[in-house]
């Protein structure tokens, strides 16, 4: 929702499905390989990441490189904050981003829908 | 902290100090102590044979089995730590509803949020940069401190949020989102997750060599990887 969002403050319109579409491409600089370094980073992939941090450092410039990380690392706090209290969607988020959701597939994040599919015994 | 050669922020390194440092202290619901084993069991949550079990099947509560624990935190703590730790994808109202059923209080739970999300912001930018996770403080003595009695509401979420006027700023981005109304039930737990948060990220002029976008997408995958309806 935030990428939207930033996209909409620039007048520029990124390609949301890379959220959850791991072929597509976003349309920012250097999408790709802060892809790999973001999941590198949440799914604790530490050799694969060493290799990753001399690539993007090449590419990106060390500090880019490092920042990527430092918002990688702060989301997999927050998320998790969401995660273990349920919180609803902010009212205005809910009521602008409903097509978005069902085209981007974020629904089946829904706590509710993840209760029904992870519940079970 | 970051004993490295990158160009790790100084404000990030200072506010990973303090925030390692408050986490060694008593908070209102649990003692320095406690808060500290937290953060042992949910490292050790990384290496539960139960969790990695877990997460290979369709659902967790399916596969029976007691966590390969590391603290005598109490069972029910050590559950909701594991999951939200190895799991957190998967993280449900019934884990959550499991917790208090176990005797650990919304505000007990909350507080223990708090502290683990903010060791896994301090341990994974450490791993993440190559580097061990730092030592676990030393626990402060004393105990749990009690808090005055917080303003929250019943908003549609699993605890009570703060109560704020959560009227529309710019951009449509509300002035008070739920993300930082979440653990309002402990306060402290609030001010402890964001100040090791804070140096990370921020809403709009980020202040990284990235661009605005560049940070909003590593958060979307990240919600993404996490299953994060939020």
């Amino acid at each position: 929702m935030l990428l939207r969002a930033s996209g909409e403050r620039q007048g520029t319109t990124y390609n949301l499905s890379a959220v959850t579409d791991a072929d597509a491409d976003a349309g920012i600089p250097f999408s790709a390989l802060i892809r790999r370094l973001t999941e590198a980073t949440v799914r604790n992939k530490w050799p694969a990441l060493a290799a990753l941090r001399d690539e993007a450092s090449a590419a990106m410039g060390e500090q880019q490189m490092v920042d990527v990380l430092t918002v990688a690392a702060a989301f997999n706090g927050i998320t998790r904050v969401a995660d273990a209290t349920g919180i609803p969607l902010d009212a205005n988020t809910q009521e602008t981003t409903v097509a978005m959701r069902a085209e981007v597939g974020l629904d089946a994040f829904d706590y509710g829908a993840k209760s029904a599919r992870y519940d079970a015994a | 902290m970051y004993d490295t050669p990158y160009p790790v922020r100084s404000n990030l390194r200072e506010a990973h100090a303090e925030a390692w440092r408050r986490i060694a202290l008593p908070g209102a619901f649990w003692n320095g102590a406690e808060r500290v084993r937290m953060v042992r069991e949910a490292r050790a949550a990384l290496h539960c044979n139960l969790c990695e079990r877990r997460a290979q099947a369709l659902s967790p509560n399916a596969v029976p089995g007691a966590h390969d624990t590391a603290t005598p935190l109490p069972a029910a703590l050590t559950e909701a730590i594991h999951r939200l730790r190895a799991d957190p994808a998967r993280m449900t109202r019934s884990a959550f509803d499991r917790a208090l059923a176990g005797g650990i209080s919304a505000e007990c739970y909350v507080e223990a949020v708090g502290v683990v999300c903010t060791s896994v912001i301090i341990d994974t930018f450490h791993n993440a940069l190559g580097l061990a996770a730092p030592a676990l403080p030393a626990p402060a003595t004393g105990t749990p401190t009690g808090q005055a009695l917080p303003k929250v509401v019943e908003d549609g979420a699993w605890v009570p949020l703060t109560a704020v006027d959560v009227e529309d700023g710019a951009f449509g981005l509300p002035r008070a989102p739920n993300i930082a109304r979440a653990m309002g039930l402990v306060p402290g737990a609030v001010a402890l997750f964001f100040l090791a948060f804070r140096p990370h990220y921020a809403l709009r002029d980020v202040a990284l060599s990235i661009s605005q976008a560049q940070a909003e997408f590593i958060a979307s995958r990240v919600s993404a990887l996490n299953e994060c309806f939020y």
